[in-house]
């Protein structure tokens, strides 16, 4: 069976794959004895869910500013040019559906097949997202560009089919 | 004469990386469109081909293996080349999206030169 650390060095190379593929960002991984540029207070959660073997959601969160940023550098626009939400999430939601894939093509031979959903985004504060009891949780902070900090999240547990 | 392109992606900001990244490649098509789903995508093709389509997979309404099947019914698009663009790199989905009628396929996330190498041999 997979392992959480194998999962957690997979969901961080996957994320940088992402990133420095499609945004063009570079990111560091904060760890913990590390402080991490503080989370917005308004934040933006993409969330996307996966069945199979191991069942559950991949989500990143980071704050409004970032997400702004993040959309800017993915679409080769300014990023003081105005952003519509809609927009900023859609670019946060693609974020999510890309990091999944990538995480997907790095673990399904050892996990099996990874039914994945379509992504879903939330705007609020303090978001938090769960999956229940006989969940497991990997979280990875990261700094990007040595500005913004950004979370991914992996809620999964094994399938009781 | 130019060639024409059509991108096929439920998400709107993922349509512009595509059409972003076809320039950045080199590319050039004279005409370009998009479509946000499967459906749309077969009312404008109904109303006239493509020479290639750039198409997600995991859409709603109508997804994009649906979409290849459909627009291989239309005699209009027997030219047309399909590229699927998709998170999806199961080889099995792969093969089987292939077999029903795609002509090439690139994962995200993807480079300008991934589509300079799987597009370019297409177009000529």
């Amino acid at each position: 069976m997979i392992t959480t650390m194998s999962l957690r060095d997979s969901l961080l190379d996957s994320a940088k794959e992402v990133f420095e593929t499609m945004a063009f960002m570079a990111l560091e991984e904060v760890h913990e004895d590390q402080e991490a540029p503080r989370l917005e207070d308004e934040t933006l959660l993409g969330t996307i869910t996966f069945k199979g073997s191991l069942e559950g959601c991949l989500a990143i969160c980071c704050g409004c500013h970032c997400a702004r940023t993040i959309g800017a550098n993915m679409l080769g626009a300014d990023p003081d040019e105005p952003m519509s939400d809609d927009e900023m999430s859609d670019a946060i939601g693609e974020v999510a559906n890309m990091v999944m894939g990538a995480l997907k093509a790095r673990v399904q031979d050892e996990v099996g097949t990874m039914e994945v959903s379509i992504p879903s985004v939330v705007r609020g504060r303090e978001l938090r997202n769960s999956l229940g009891d006989r969940a497991s949780k990997i979280t990875v902070t990261v700094n990007l560009e040595e500005e913004h900090s950004v979370q991914f999240s992996l809620l999964y547990r094994e399938s009781g089919d | 004469m130019g060639k024409s392109l059509m991108i096929v992606d439920d998400s709107a900001t993922m349509r512009k990386i595509i059409m972003r990244t076809v320039r950045m490649s080199g590319l050039e098509f004279d005409r370009t469109e998009e479509a946000g789903s499967g459906v749309e995508a077969l009312q404008k093709l109904e109303g006239g081909p493509v020479d290639v389509i750039l198409c997600d997979i995991n859409m709603p309404e109508m997804n994009g293996t649906e979409l290849v099947k459909k627009a291989r019914e239309l005699a209009s698009c027997s030219g047309t080349k399909i590229v699927m663009v998709s998170t999806e790199s199961a080889q099995d989905l792969i093969d089987q999206v292939m077999s029903d009628g795609a002509d090439g396929y690139i994962t995200k996330p993807f480079t300008p030169e991934k589509f300079q190498e799987k597009l370019a041999p297409l177009l000529n």
